[in-house]
């Protein structure tokens, strides 16, 4: 059985995907040992060393999401089980910062697919589950999605497109705003529709997705790409006063939300 | 970066509580194993209960961390769980003591 790791890095005209993936790729062969494919687009890959890559696959991205009024390249993600030449396949968002071989756990544990349905805050720990809306279910989170090659992973796969083209009909039943594409919401209405609009616990992974918010910034301890260090100072708001705090990550993978932070890790 | 410089400049102080619950999401997931076909968590409850079983039976159907049912040899997995949990709770302790001291 082949197991691997794929990225999706299109650029845009704020963010350089593709050196964030390469970043990425960086800390993946060296925890994970992994071999990791790219699916990226011939514009993006200029002037960039690709060579961290074992496998580099293009498409044509789609451009037609945005977010904060930026254009944002995340509707093609429904094709990584189509475009996978793995049997186990780990999707990961470019932001995530592999950190342990925590990862590798999660061939042991998915049937079909799995993606972190909780996840908690670096600074704020007690902070509460997002929902997909009031009275709805948690969201599911697409920053990491392991999955096989079997018939329920594929059915996912096919949801996540149907909802991509259908989203503002799944944003009135689910009682969401539809105005920018999120693989989260595909990825959970996705999950909920082939379980036959239950939760399975086999689809959750068994820990959290560790957020590093706003408010937040990560500095790493060292210079090296491959730093396992990471110093996170939080704004801690208190009486109108700004309190600066600061706790050191070491071994714990976690996902950067604040693009331009993460662009400074690099 | 030099991160002590920035620590002193911001005159940051260390978060003890965010620490402390940083440690714990990190050897939670450690605790974790997939093992004779189901999903476990090597925590004091399964630890105690395998092993009082494995002093009756040599096979017991428990329910994993997925709350499938799944047969195991009682022996086999309280020796694999017992022996994560003490590693990963030494770990988790000797981190644990060092972060204690920070200020």
């Amino acid at each position: 059985m082949s197991k691997g790791v794929l990225l999706f890095a299109h650029n845009t005209p704020k963010y350089n995907y593709l050196k964030m993936a390469v970043f990425c790729a960086n800390r993946i062969k060296h925890f994970l040992g992994l071999p990791i494919t790219v699916i990226t687009d011939v514009e993006s890959t200029t002037n960039c060393e690709t060579s961290i890559f074992d496998n580099i696959i293009y498409t044509i991205p789609n451009k037609t999401n945005k977010k904060e009024k930026e254009i944002w390249i995340n509707k093609d993600r429904f094709k990584a089980y189509e475009l996978s030449p793995y049997d186990e396949t780990i999707l990961l968002d470019v932001d995530y910062v592999v950190n342990s071989d925590k990862l590798l756990k999660t061939f042991d544990i998915v049937e079909d697919i799995c993606v972190h349905n909780n996840t908690e805050f670096v600074m704020n720990p007690k902070l509460p589950q997002e929902m997909i809306s009031a009275y709805s279910f948690k969201t599911c989170w697409a920053t990491v999605v392991t999955f096989k090659k079997t018939l329920k992973a594929k059915q996912v796969f096919e949801c996540m497109e149907m909802i991509q083209k259908n989203y503002d009909h799944y944003a009135n039943i689910y009682n969401f705003v539809a105005g920018t594409f999120r693989n989260d919401y595909a990825v959970s209405i996705g999950l909920q529709i082939v379980n036959g609009h239950l939760q399975n616990p086999v689809d959750f992974i068994p820990w959290n997705l560790y957020h590093v918010g706003k408010l937040t910034s990560v500095y790493k301890n060292n210079d090296s790409t491959l730093c396992d260090e990471f110093l996170v100072m939080h704004d801690n708001w208190k009486n109108g006063k700004i309190k600066k705090e600061y706790i050191i990550l070491k071994n714990i993978d976690f996902h950067v939300i604040n693009k331009d932070n993460f662009v400074e890790l690099l | 970066m030099d991160t002590n410089l920035l620590i002193s400049q911001a005159k940051a102080r260390f978060s003890h509580n965010a620490a402390k619950a940083a440690l714990q999401e990190k050897y939670n997931a450690k605790l974790i194993i997939a093992e004779q076909a189901g999903l476990w968590k090597a925590d004091k409850e399964t630890i105690n209960f395998l092993y009082h079983s494995h002093l009756i039976q040599t096979e017991i159907v428990l329910m994993d961390t997925f709350n499938n049912p799944v047969k195991v040899n009682t022996l086999e997995l309280y020796q694999k769980l017992f022996e994560v949990y003490n590693n990963v709770m030494n770990e988790w302790y000797d981190e644990y003591i060092q972060l204690e001291t920070k200020k």
